[in-house]
Protein backbone atom coordinates (compact mmCIF):
# COMPACT_ATOMS: atom_id res chain seq x y z
CA UNK A 1 0.00 0.00 0.00
CA UNK A 2 3.28 2.27 0.41
CA UNK A 3 2.58 2.11 -3.31
CA UNK A 4 -0.22 3.70 -3.21
CA UNK A 5 1.15 6.77 -0.81
CA UNK A 6 3.94 7.26 -2.95
CA UNK A 7 1.81 7.62 -6.21
CA UNK A 8 -0.22 10.23 -3.88
CA UNK A 9 3.01 12.10 -3.06
CA UNK A 10 4.06 11.93 -6.67
CA UNK A 11 0.82 13.64 -7.68
CA UNK A 12 0.85 15.97 -4.64
CA UNK A 13 4.61 17.13 -6.04
CA UNK A 14 3.81 17.55 -9.58
CA UNK A 15 0.88 19.87 -8.23
CA UNK A 16 3.13 22.26 -5.91
CA UNK A 17 1.59 21.18 -3.17
CA UNK A 18 3.61 22.29 -0.54
CA UNK A 19 6.04 19.65 1.39
CA UNK A 20 4.92 19.97 5.04
CA UNK A 21 1.77 19.92 3.76
CA UNK A 22 1.81 16.72 1.97
CA UNK A 23 4.42 14.72 4.32
CA UNK A 24 0.88 15.58 7.23
CA UNK A 25 -1.17 14.37 4.25
CA UNK A 26 0.61 10.88 3.59
CA UNK A 27 1.36 10.09 6.95
CA UNK A 28 -2.36 10.58 8.10
CA UNK A 29 -3.38 7.98 5.45
CA UNK A 30 -0.64 5.83 5.79
CA UNK A 31 -1.59 5.36 10.10
CA UNK A 32 -5.20 4.87 8.29
CA UNK A 33 -4.33 2.25 5.99
CA UNK A 34 -2.39 0.40 8.62
CA UNK A 35 -5.04 0.87 11.33
CA UNK A 36 -7.29 -0.64 8.50
CA UNK A 37 -5.14 -3.86 7.78
CA UNK A 38 -3.93 -4.27 11.82
CA UNK A 39 -7.96 -5.05 11.89
CA UNK A 40 -8.25 -7.44 8.97
CA UNK A 41 -9.05 -4.63 6.53
CA UNK A 42 -7.77 -3.20 3.66
CA UNK A 43 -7.14 0.27 1.92
CA UNK A 44 -10.51 -0.06 0.29
CA UNK A 45 -12.35 0.37 3.58
CA UNK A 46 -10.55 3.79 4.17
CA UNK A 47 -10.48 4.80 0.69
CA UNK A 48 -13.22 3.53 -0.93
CA UNK A 49 -13.30 3.29 -4.71
CA UNK A 50 -10.56 6.03 -4.71
CA UNK A 51 -8.30 3.17 -3.98
CA UNK A 52 -8.10 1.80 -7.83
CA UNK A 53 -7.10 5.80 -8.49
CA UNK A 54 -4.22 7.19 -6.50
CA UNK A 55 -3.91 10.17 -8.89
CA UNK A 56 -7.27 10.96 -8.73
CA UNK A 57 -7.88 10.93 -5.29
CA UNK A 58 -4.67 12.77 -4.64
CA UNK A 59 -5.42 15.59 -6.43
CA UNK A 60 -9.17 16.03 -5.29
CA UNK A 61 -7.59 15.68 -1.88
CA UNK A 62 -5.28 18.15 -2.64
CA UNK A 63 -7.64 20.26 -4.38
CA UNK A 64 -10.10 20.54 -1.34
CA UNK A 65 -7.89 21.48 0.72
CA UNK A 66 -6.54 24.48 -1.55
CA UNK A 67 -3.17 23.48 -1.34
CA UNK A 68 -2.05 23.48 -4.76
CA UNK A 69 -0.28 25.37 -6.93
CA UNK A 70 -2.45 27.61 -9.31
CA UNK A 71 -2.17 27.46 -12.92
CA UNK A 72 -1.22 29.96 -14.64
CA UNK A 73 -2.76 31.00 -17.86
CA UNK A 74 -2.12 29.44 -21.03
CA UNK A 75 -2.37 32.66 -22.38
CA UNK A 76 -1.12 35.52 -20.88
CA UNK A 77 -3.19 38.53 -20.29
CA UNK A 78 -3.55 41.20 -22.81
CA UNK A 79 -2.27 43.75 -20.21
CA UNK A 80 0.59 41.86 -19.75
CA UNK A 81 1.23 40.95 -23.39
CA UNK A 82 1.30 44.60 -24.13
CA UNK A 83 4.65 45.76 -22.62
CA UNK A 84 6.17 42.58 -23.87
CA UNK A 85 5.52 43.16 -27.48
CA UNK A 86 6.33 46.71 -27.24
CA UNK A 87 9.44 45.62 -26.13
CA UNK A 88 10.09 43.15 -28.64
CA UNK A 89 9.32 45.68 -31.25
CA UNK A 90 11.71 48.62 -29.53
CA UNK A 91 14.33 45.65 -29.48
CA UNK A 92 13.64 44.56 -33.32
CA UNK A 93 13.95 48.26 -34.51
CA UNK A 94 17.09 49.29 -32.19
CA UNK A 95 18.83 45.82 -33.82
CA UNK A 96 17.47 46.84 -37.27
CA UNK A 97 19.12 49.96 -37.01
CA UNK A 98 22.03 49.33 -35.39
CA UNK A 99 22.91 46.83 -38.24
CA UNK A 100 22.07 49.39 -40.75
CA UNK A 101 24.48 51.88 -39.38
CA UNK A 102 27.43 49.87 -38.84
CA UNK A 103 26.42 48.00 -42.43
CA UNK A 104 25.71 50.78 -44.21
CA UNK A 105 29.33 52.52 -43.17
CA UNK A 106 31.19 49.67 -43.93
CA UNK A 107 29.67 49.76 -47.27
CA UNK A 108 30.25 53.23 -47.66
CA UNK A 109 33.87 53.00 -46.51
CA UNK A 110 34.42 50.30 -48.82
CA UNK A 111 32.88 52.49 -51.72
CA UNK A 112 35.52 55.29 -50.67
CA UNK A 113 38.11 52.99 -50.74
CA UNK A 114 37.84 51.22 -53.95
CA UNK A 115 37.74 54.81 -55.14
CA UNK A 116 40.83 55.95 -53.37
CA UNK A 117 42.91 53.00 -54.87
CA UNK A 118 41.11 53.34 -58.29
CA UNK A 119 42.59 57.75 -57.66
CA UNK A 120 39.38 59.30 -58.09
CA UNK A 121 39.65 62.62 -56.87
CA UNK A 122 38.76 63.75 -53.36
CA UNK A 123 37.92 60.50 -52.43
CA UNK A 124 40.89 59.96 -49.92
CA UNK A 125 39.75 63.52 -48.52
CA UNK A 126 36.35 61.86 -47.55
CA UNK A 127 37.94 59.75 -44.73
CA UNK A 128 40.02 62.76 -43.22
CA UNK A 129 43.26 62.78 -42.94
CA UNK A 130 44.13 58.98 -42.26
CA UNK A 131 47.49 57.43 -42.51
CA UNK A 132 45.83 53.99 -42.99
CA UNK A 133 46.58 52.70 -46.54
CA UNK A 134 43.11 52.89 -48.81
CA UNK A 135 43.47 48.85 -49.23
CA UNK A 136 43.49 47.94 -45.26
CA UNK A 137 40.20 50.53 -44.63
CA UNK A 138 39.02 48.13 -47.60
CA UNK A 139 39.15 45.14 -45.02
CA UNK A 140 39.85 46.09 -41.82
CA UNK A 141 37.47 47.11 -39.02
CA UNK A 142 38.83 49.87 -37.26
CA UNK A 143 39.50 52.43 -40.26
CA UNK A 144 36.11 51.72 -41.52
CA UNK A 145 34.24 53.54 -38.65
CA UNK A 146 36.36 56.82 -39.49
CA UNK A 147 34.01 57.72 -42.35
CA UNK A 148 32.26 60.85 -43.49
CA UNK A 149 30.68 61.13 -39.79
CA UNK A 150 33.72 60.08 -37.95
CA UNK A 151 33.94 58.31 -34.45
CA UNK A 152 30.53 59.50 -32.84
CA UNK A 153 28.63 58.04 -36.05
CA UNK A 154 30.66 54.40 -35.10
CA UNK A 155 29.88 55.28 -31.39
CA UNK A 156 25.64 56.34 -32.00
CA UNK A 157 25.92 52.70 -33.77
CA UNK A 158 27.00 51.26 -31.12
CA UNK A 159 24.53 52.22 -28.38
CA UNK A 160 21.90 51.52 -30.59
CA UNK A 161 22.57 48.16 -30.56
CA UNK A 162 23.69 47.70 -26.96
CA UNK A 163 20.16 49.50 -26.40
CA UNK A 164 18.20 47.08 -28.82
CA UNK A 165 20.69 44.37 -26.69
CA UNK A 166 18.97 45.64 -23.43
CA UNK A 167 15.77 45.64 -25.35
CA UNK A 168 15.66 42.05 -26.50
CA UNK A 169 16.67 41.03 -22.49
CA UNK A 170 13.47 42.72 -20.93
CA UNK A 171 11.33 41.19 -23.69
CA UNK A 172 12.85 37.98 -23.13
CA UNK A 173 12.11 38.22 -19.23
CA UNK A 174 8.71 38.91 -20.17
CA UNK A 175 8.51 36.13 -22.83
CA UNK A 176 9.59 33.69 -20.33
CA UNK A 177 7.31 34.21 -17.85
CA UNK A 178 4.76 32.35 -19.30
CA UNK A 179 7.07 29.75 -20.75
CA UNK A 180 6.86 25.73 -18.58
CA UNK A 181 10.27 26.25 -17.28
CA UNK A 182 8.82 29.25 -15.18
CA UNK A 183 6.24 27.60 -13.93
CA UNK A 184 8.04 24.74 -12.30
CA UNK A 185 10.58 27.11 -11.25
CA UNK A 186 7.74 29.37 -9.25
CA UNK A 187 6.20 25.42 -8.15
CA UNK A 188 9.73 24.81 -6.76
CA UNK A 189 10.54 27.92 -5.18
CA UNK A 190 7.08 27.28 -3.31
CA UNK A 191 8.26 23.64 -2.37
CA UNK A 192 11.45 25.17 -0.93
CA UNK A 193 10.16 27.30 1.10
CA UNK A 194 7.56 25.04 2.38
CA UNK A 195 4.85 27.82 1.98
CA UNK A 196 3.20 28.77 -1.29
CA UNK A 197 4.02 31.60 -3.22
CA UNK A 198 0.52 32.99 -3.87
CA UNK A 199 -0.15 33.26 -0.41
CA UNK A 200 2.66 33.17 2.25
CA UNK A 201 0.19 32.34 5.11
CA UNK A 202 -1.71 29.38 3.51
CA UNK A 203 -0.17 26.29 5.45
CA UNK A 204 -3.04 24.14 5.13
CA UNK B 1 -28.41 -3.52 -9.17
CA UNK B 2 -25.61 -0.77 -10.65
CA UNK B 3 -28.71 1.57 -11.25
CA UNK B 4 -29.77 1.24 -7.37
CA UNK B 5 -25.82 1.64 -6.51
CA UNK B 6 -25.89 4.72 -8.69
CA UNK B 7 -28.66 6.35 -7.43
CA UNK B 8 -27.51 5.70 -3.83
CA UNK B 9 -24.44 6.98 -4.13
CA UNK B 10 -26.07 10.13 -6.01
CA UNK B 11 -28.13 10.52 -3.20
CA UNK B 12 -25.43 10.62 -0.52
CA UNK B 13 -22.94 12.67 -2.44
CA UNK B 14 -25.44 14.93 -1.12
CA UNK B 15 -25.84 14.60 2.65
CA UNK B 16 -22.32 13.00 3.38
CA UNK B 17 -21.23 15.98 4.65
CA UNK B 18 -23.86 16.42 7.03
CA UNK B 19 -23.29 12.93 8.00
CA UNK B 20 -19.33 13.54 8.70
CA UNK B 21 -20.30 16.98 10.87
CA UNK B 22 -22.71 14.72 12.67
CA UNK B 23 -20.33 11.90 13.80
CA UNK B 24 -17.49 14.15 14.46
CA UNK B 25 -20.42 15.90 16.93
CA UNK B 26 -20.42 12.64 18.92
CA UNK B 27 -16.71 13.69 19.46
CA UNK B 28 -13.30 14.84 17.63
CA UNK B 29 -12.48 11.47 15.49
CA UNK B 30 -9.76 11.28 12.72
CA UNK B 31 -10.60 9.97 9.25
CA UNK B 32 -10.34 6.60 9.35
CA UNK B 33 -12.16 6.95 12.55
CA UNK B 34 -15.19 8.86 11.20
CA UNK B 35 -15.47 5.75 7.96
CA UNK B 36 -15.68 3.20 11.39
CA UNK B 37 -18.79 5.79 12.96
CA UNK B 38 -20.49 5.93 9.44
CA UNK B 39 -19.98 2.01 8.72
CA UNK B 40 -21.38 1.55 12.41
CA UNK B 41 -24.63 3.36 10.99
CA UNK B 42 -24.81 1.29 8.01
CA UNK B 43 -23.21 3.82 5.88
CA UNK B 44 -20.33 2.24 4.25
CA UNK B 45 -18.74 4.47 1.48
CA UNK B 46 -16.70 1.82 -0.47
CA UNK B 47 -19.01 2.52 -3.69
CA UNK B 48 -18.63 6.44 -2.50
CA UNK B 49 -14.68 7.08 -2.90
CA UNK B 50 -12.83 8.64 0.24
CA UNK B 51 -13.96 11.00 2.86
CA UNK B 52 -9.97 12.84 2.88
CA UNK B 53 -11.44 15.11 -0.02
CA UNK B 54 -14.96 16.17 1.65
CA UNK B 55 -12.59 16.73 4.91
CA UNK B 56 -10.47 18.98 3.30
CA UNK B 57 -13.17 20.74 1.99
CA UNK B 58 -15.07 21.67 5.34
CA UNK B 59 -12.02 22.08 7.05
CA UNK B 60 -10.91 24.86 4.22
CA UNK B 61 -14.88 25.98 4.85
CA UNK B 62 -14.03 26.35 8.44
CA UNK B 63 -16.31 24.49 9.57
CA UNK B 64 -14.28 21.75 11.73
CA UNK B 65 -11.27 22.17 13.55
CA UNK B 66 -8.16 20.19 13.49
CA UNK B 67 -5.27 19.23 15.93
CA UNK B 68 -2.80 16.90 15.92
CA UNK B 69 -2.61 14.41 18.88
CA UNK B 70 -1.80 10.95 19.57
CA UNK B 71 -3.71 8.16 19.13
CA UNK B 72 -3.75 4.58 20.95
CA UNK B 73 -1.06 3.60 20.99
CA UNK B 74 -0.50 4.35 17.10
CA UNK B 75 1.33 7.76 15.20
CA UNK B 76 -0.27 11.10 15.72
CA UNK B 77 -3.44 11.56 13.93
CA UNK B 78 -5.33 14.60 12.40
CA UNK B 79 -8.47 14.74 14.61
CA UNK B 80 -11.47 16.74 13.66
CA UNK B 81 -14.00 18.44 15.86
CA UNK B 82 -17.06 20.70 14.86
CA UNK B 83 -16.24 24.57 14.69
CA UNK B 84 -19.39 26.59 15.62
CA UNK B 85 -19.91 27.02 12.44
CA UNK B 86 -19.66 23.42 11.72
CA UNK B 87 -22.84 23.16 14.36
CA UNK B 88 -24.48 25.65 12.56
CA UNK B 89 -24.75 24.19 9.50
CA UNK B 90 -25.17 20.52 10.90
CA UNK B 91 -28.45 22.18 12.34
CA UNK B 92 -29.48 23.93 9.12
CA UNK B 93 -28.11 20.86 7.39
CA UNK B 94 -30.63 18.56 9.45
CA UNK B 95 -33.91 20.59 9.33
CA UNK B 96 -33.01 20.96 5.17
CA UNK B 97 -32.93 16.75 5.15
CA UNK B 98 -35.75 15.95 6.72
CA UNK B 99 -37.48 18.75 4.76
CA UNK B 100 -36.41 16.97 1.55
CA UNK B 101 -37.07 13.64 3.00
CA UNK B 102 -40.92 14.77 3.54
CA UNK B 103 -41.38 15.82 0.77
CA UNK B 104 -40.04 13.21 -1.43
CA UNK B 105 -42.13 10.22 1.02
CA UNK B 106 -45.12 11.99 -0.37
CA UNK B 107 -44.19 11.99 -3.49
CA UNK B 108 -43.50 8.71 -3.39
CA UNK B 109 -46.85 7.39 -1.14
CA UNK B 110 -44.54 6.46 1.50
CA UNK B 111 -46.66 8.86 3.75
CA UNK B 112 -50.24 8.55 3.51
CA UNK B 113 -51.61 12.32 3.55
CA UNK B 114 -54.04 13.01 6.46
CA UNK B 115 -57.59 13.33 5.25
CA UNK B 116 -59.68 15.94 6.93
CA UNK B 117 -63.44 14.37 7.55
Amino acid sequence: MSEFVEECRREWRRLGVPDPIANEMAADLTADIEEAEAEGGSAEDVLGNSVFDPRRFAASWAGARGVTAPTLPDRPPMRRTVPAIALTAVAAFFALAAIALLIGRRGASAAVSVRGILGGPGSVRLFGPSPVSPAFRSFGFGPQFAGPLGWPFALLAVLILFAAMVALGLAALYWSRWSPWSRRGIQGMARGTGRTWWSKGSTR
Amino acid sequence: MAEAEGRRSQLLRGVLDICLLAVMGEGAAYGYEMTKRLRARGLSIVGEGSIYPLLGRLERDGLVETRRAASNGGPPRKYYSLSPEGERVLEAGKTEWQTTRDAVDGVLGLVKAEVMP
